[in-house]
């Protein structure tokens, strides 16, 4: 009989832990009275149409970008990726909300500049923001398996007679189909799980819904809506589970050289996504911030913000090895690993709520930065899972064993190759949980340490009685700390190799 | 007809290829060969349209590409086999062989000339990399391309396999009656398959002649250093008539017609005769290749000159050993190079 | 301008607040407010869940209250009032007890705590200084605010707007609202208690047919100004403070009779200690500056005797609220099954 990988045990206990929250669901919505309703049915089809929806745009705007970024030959490219990177660093609510006042009729541009613009609203207005800023979840799975991909293979075809186009589509695609599938799966549930984008573009999605509820003091009907929503995830991570990907030989990557107006072309295309998600709200900030003052903001809630998603980083990237590990180790392993991506699809709210519960089963870590952390961990732990497992799924084994065979232990093996060559991909994974953490509020306010103010809990403060001025300093701080979150996880990425050297 | 002329490539302000002019006949194989870095996958690259060339121009029949006007890959109707191999991992044999064909003919044609008949099913992953490589030809010929480029299409594979598919792609090529470019670094590939050799160094051709010239009249150092082994022995030059301290030849005028020469000596150019009345030398290393042996010979010091190391092949049947005393002795009738000593 | 003053006041005076006062003395029946000078300081350790923040005044006036009490070492947690409120619960069948005061801005949110039994009972003479009709045995109404019609003056003149809620049903102008606003919710819910299930029905399919939703309420009162509907249904404290930051904005206050229209609801605060410290604090709140400055920053409108509403606002005694308990307000279930039958949540 075959032992059992010695990471599956701590891959249990974790995919457990992170499944406990969600039984408390359970006993939440024990006494709700209504199970479904008809009503349930159009937001049901709103809730599809968003995540349908905002898979297509994430897809359609986070693979030609990391195509573009990855393997033609640009001007600063390092730059360009940052700025396609960073509505990464933006919390899609804040750009909801900037859009949405600076857009349509009587809003900052037209009273501003004079220009009439549509306003964005609704499904469509909806679908554009979370699009906006869950493709570069896309960009940055798709980059990864572009970056070993052999090139020489669409060279291949291009001196066989196929357009670049028609090669990119025939040759490239359907071997990185996985890879589009893993960020496709984070756009997903990220707008199963937002808020504040459909809440503030008004689109009646199960998260409002279950807002609603919740705040009509319905927690149990809320639970019961949450378990809803926690089926449609269960049906997205099986739908990404089926798509099968193959494992190839890494080769140098493909280096494209347009010409200059191509390559003017090219870039000019990416700008209106960068004003939109990045300039156009930075700008009303400012606007903002000029307007209106700064206000009786403290530094220290910069401090907080960064303490506590620095620590959710670090234990979500510890606990991610073992899971990462167990999910390319076996079938059972990867059904662990999938267990812990329903955290992130359920809204904060919920699992705030149903953390209250859990932490109050022991009230040495109630209210407390201990459990905040775990709380953090719990939502955020698949992000950190796949972009460990995604480096750990390259590493060649024969590594392992070469240095098993020249007397290390495995201890010191883990120690010695996998840990370093790993590396880069556990620090991507750090960065993307600090990221989310950063702008992270509901489970933020409701278990963090009382008196524990963050840039996102006092945007949100100051953001709800309807000072927007004052939301501008926590909001350029929180995007700015964000970006260093963010530069860390691209220099993490690694080497963006050209094939310039000969063999 | 494949014309290139004043060809320079650079990457950002690095240049790699300097001023390349070329021309191929109708089936010609040329080799490129060079040491790494040189820039000789860099020309294939700009040659199949992969790379934007700096400046010059490739024509051939219908269509030329220059700095300015740059014909993508796909219109150049090149044919280019990898170093890689570059099969396409989720299509099988059949499939990559008939990348773009409508009419599969010429695909079955070249599956059965190149033996991979029983394997026209199978993916990529399961072939032997000797395999993978006769897939990679058939694909690249069964397309009918004008001309093919090869970017060291044997370096990824054991060296057993070397010998033998050096020839079947050479024949290959032949039947197919299409002008190639050939990559390598591999001397003995470079002068054994190809029609013409191109030798490259710092992204400038050194030399470009039949094998048989560039190994017997290098234009330069470089190039009879990367042709074989090569020694030099210093002489002088009366007439076409070298003289050295083991023995004179005749001396080629390529080069120099100065009268101090460095005349290149290659290792069968020199009789080795062990405990000889003259000894001249003692053998540093002695390396068994099987019918011969190639012995390593300092020549005994003399004044004034800086210590000579000669390269001699002997039958296998003389078994010197190092530490031998030896005598060395020019024993060829064919007129050797000189160059000029500074 | 204001806002340094009422520091200055809070914080300034400590000769009289030195004076031990005999609180039980004041128990008269009407009351004029106190002023902090005659309270008695605050010490000790006292831990406030905040149900939202209102952009930081509330915020200023606990800072001047710490700023006043050397000794109080508050502790504040912020969050959705619901979600305290959903918290103050679970704690409380956990056996933990972590607050001490529950400051909320919706009375829903009171009404369930208060129901769950944890709200503590609270001295006569602290109820006694509220205005009458706002005074309850567990909790204290902070301040309140009055449900109002904004309405775009580019396109209407104050005339026009029904001062019938329930007319609006059948007129023709295009209404903003926000059906998943608390604040609304709570209204609707006075409407079904008092005209009852049916005409509610009806008059949310009747507006239905001519409104635009919001998120909020603030977006309603945007809507209105950017002339996107005609009129809204909003607290009056957005219409304010919009005003405030941009005195020519195209929207002023229309206001209904005698209904669920023209509601004055409060925010309000539990104690959850049976301590003086907790009452005391309470005193603060009701104090002759906090109320004022509450009324002249944040447009609320007072709930004590003597201090002005805010000036744009006509006075509580002028308005004609419905009379109805805050408290069966928290009653929401039913309001928002009716709603979604309708179709407008």
């Amino acid at each position: 009989m075959r032992r059992l990988p010695k990471s599956y045990p701590f891959a249990f206990l974790i995919a457990a832990l992170a499944i406990l929250p969600l039984s408390v669901l359970f006993v939440l919505a024990g006494d709700s009275a209504e199970f479904f309703d008809t009503h349930n049915l159009r937001v049901l089809g709103n809730t599809l149409a968003l995540v349908t929806l905002t898979i297509v745009g994430a897809t359609l705007l986070g693979v030609p970008l990391a195509i573009l970024t990855t393997y033609v030959h640009l001007p600063w490219r390092k730059l360009w990726l940052i700025l396609l990177a960073a509505p990464l660093a933006m919390p899609s609510y804040i750009g909801a909300f900037t859009l949405y006042f600076a857009l349509g009729p009587g809003g900052e541009i037209e009273s501003l500049l004079g220009i009439p613009t549509p306003s964005i609203e609704g499904l469509w207005g909806s679908a554009l923001v979370m699009s906006l800023y869950t493709y570069p979840f896309v960009m940055m799975t798709t980059r990864a398996s572009l970056l070993s991909l052999d090139g020489s293979l669409i060279n291949a075809a291009r001196t066989l007679g196929m357009s670049l186009p028609a090669s990119l589509l025939h040759v490239v695609l359907p071997r990185v189909l996985r890879s589009i599938a893993a960020g496709a799966l984070l756009a997903a549930l990220y707008a199963l799980s937002d808020f504040g984008t459909p809440a503030i573009l008004r689109l009646d999605t199960f998260t409002r819904v279950i807002f609603v509820e919740y705040n009509a003091f319905g927690l149990s009907q809320a639970a019961m809506l949450s378990i809803q929503l926690l089926v449609i995830v269960g049906l997205v991570l099986f739908v990404e589970s089926t798509i099968k990907g193959n494992t190839e030989r890494p080769g140098r990557p493909l280096c494209l050289w347009p010409a200059r107006w191509q390559k003017v072309l090219m870039l000019g295309a990416t700008l209106p996504i960068i004003i939109l998600a990045i300039v156009l709200p930075l700008a009303i900030f400012v606007v903002w911030l000029i307007r209106e003052g700064v206000g009786n903001f403290d530094i220290s809630y910069a401090w907080n913000s960064a303490y506590a998603s620095l620590l959710a980083a670090l234990a979500a990237v510890i606990l991610a090895v073992p899971v990462a590990h167990a999910a390319i180790s076996g079938k059972a392993g990867r059904l662990m690993e999938r267990v812990t991506y329903f955290g992130f699809g359920v809204p904060g709210i919920v699992m705030g709520t149903a953390l209250v519960y859990v932490g109050l089963q022991l009230p040495v870590l109630y209210q407390t930065l201990g459990l905040l952390v775990i709380a953090y961990v719990l939502r955020f732990l698949p992000l950190a899972v796949g972009s460990v497992r995604t480096t750990a799924e390259r590493l060649d084994p024969s590594l392992v064993k070469a240095a098993r065979v020249l007397g290390a232990s495995p201890r010191e093996a883990f120690r010695r190759i996998t840990l370093p060559l790993t590396y880069r991909g556990m620090v991507a994974g750090a960065a993307l949980v600090f990221l989310e953490a950063m702008r992270e509020l509901p489970a933020t306010l409701m278990l963090g340490p009382t008196g524990f103010e963050t840039l996102a809990t006092y945007m949100w403060r100051v953001y709800e009685a309807g000072y927007f001025g004052m939301a501008a300093i926590p909001g350029l701080l929180l995007v700015l700390l964000s970006g260093l979150g963010l530069a860390i996880m691209l220099t993490g990425e690694g080497r963006s190799g050209y094939a310039m050297k000969e063999e | 007809m494949l014309t290139v002329t004043d060809l320079s490539v650079k990457y950002g302000n690095t240049p790699v290829v300097n001023n390349i002019n070329l021309a191929l006949g109708d089936d010609e194989i040329l080799m490129l060969v060079g040491p790494t870095g040189c820039g000789k996958t860099t020309i294939l690259q700009a040659l199949a349209g992969l790379v934007p060339i700096s400046s010059g121009s490739i024509e051939l029949g219908h269509w030329q590409a220059t700095a300015d006007k740059n014909v993508p890959p796909e219109k150049r109707n090149v044919g280019m086999v990898f170093q890689d191999f570059a099969l396409f991992p989720h299509l099988t044999v059949q499939q990559n062989v008939c990348f773009r064909l409508k009419n599969t003919a010429m695909a079955d044609y070249w599956i059965e000339l190149l033996r991979l008949d029983n394997f026209r099913d199978a993916k990529p992953d399961r072939l032997s990399g000797g395999q993978k490589q006769r897939v990679a030809l058939a694909r690249t010929l069964a397309h009918e391309p004008d001309f093919v480029l090869l970017d060291e299409p044997l370096s990824n594979l054991d060296a057993a396999f070397k010998d033998s598919l050096r020839w079947e792609i050479r024949q290959a090529l032949k039947a197919a009656g299409v002008p190639a470019i050939w990559v390598t670094h591999d001397q003995d590939e470079a002068l054994s398959v190809g029609d013409r050799v191109g030798v490259l160094n710092k992204g400038v051709i050194a030399q470009l002649d039949t094998p048989e010239k560039c190994f017997s009249e290098p234009t330069s150092r470089f190039v009879a250093r990367f042709l074989g082994d090569a020694s030099f022995m210093p002489g002088q030059r009366k007439q076409n008539i070298v003289s050295t301290r083991i023995g004179q030849a005749p001396g080629n005028t390529t080069d120099t017609r100065a009268e101090h020469v460095d005349l290149l000596l290659r290792p069968d150019d020199i009789a080795l005769t062990v405990n000889g009345e003259h000894c001249n030398g003692s053998v540093d290393w002695v390396r068994f290749e099987g019918g011969t042996r190639l012995c390593a010979v300092t020549l005994d010091p003399i004044e004034n000159e800086s210590p000579i190391q000669l390269k001699i092949r002997v039958s296998h049947e003389n078994a010197v050993q190092p530490n031998e005393r030896v005598q060395l002795q020019i024993d060829t009738t064919h007129p050797l190079a000189t160059f000029a000593r500074t | 301008m204001q806002r340094r003053a009422f520091l200055q006041s809070l914080a300034g005076v400590g000769l009289l607040a030195a004076l031990p006062l005999s609180i039980h003395r004041s128990m008269a029946q009407t009351v004029q407010a106190m002023s902090v000078e005659q309270l008695p300081p605050l010490k000790g350790d006292l831990t406030l869940y905040l149900g939202r923040g209102e952009g930081g005044l509330y915020e200023n006036v606990l800072n001047a209250i710490t700023k006043r009490n050397p000794g109080l070492n508050l502790q504040i947690r912020r969050g959705a009032s619901a979600a305290l409120a959903n918290t103050l619960v679970a704690e409380a069948q956990a056996g933990v007890k972590r607050a001490d005061l529950f400051w909320a801005v919706d009375t829903g949110s009171i009404g369930m705590v208060t129901d769950a039994g944890l709200a503590k009972p609270l001295p006569k003479d602290l109820i006694g200084q509220l205005t009458p009709g706002f005074q309850y045995p567990q909790w204290v109404p902070v301040t309140g605010r009055v449900r109002t019609l904004p309405f775009n003056t580019q396109k209407l003149q104050a005339n026009q707007i029904p001062d019938d809620i329930m007319a609006l049903a059948d007129s023709d102008l295009s209404i903003g609202w926000a059906p998943a606003y608390a604040s609304f919710q709570s209204f609707v819910t006075a409407m079904r208690i008092l005209e009852g299930e049916k005409a509610t029905t009806n008059w949310l399919r009747g507006v239905s047919r001519h409104a635009k939703s919001y998120a909020g309420e603030l977006g309603v009162v945007m809507g209105v100004e950017r002339g996107e509907v005609d009129v809204g249904l909003a607290n009056h404290y957005y219409t304010l403070r919009l005003k405030a930051g941009k005195p020519n904005a195209d929207v002023d206050l229309a206001f209904t009779k005698n209904d669920a229209g023209c509601l004055v609801n409060a925010s309000g605060i539990i104690s959850l200690s049976d301590t003086d410290l907790t009452t005391n604090f309470m005193r603060y709140l009701l104090s002759h500056e906090v109320q004022s400055y509450l009324a002249s920053e944040a447009y609320e409108i007072p709930l004590v005797d003597g201090v002005a509403a805010p000036s744009a606002l006509p006075a509580l005694a002028d308005l004609s609220p419905p009379e109805i308990d805050l408290r069966k307000l928290a009653d929401m279930r039913p309001t928002l099954k009716l709603m979604r039958e309708v179709g407008v949540l």
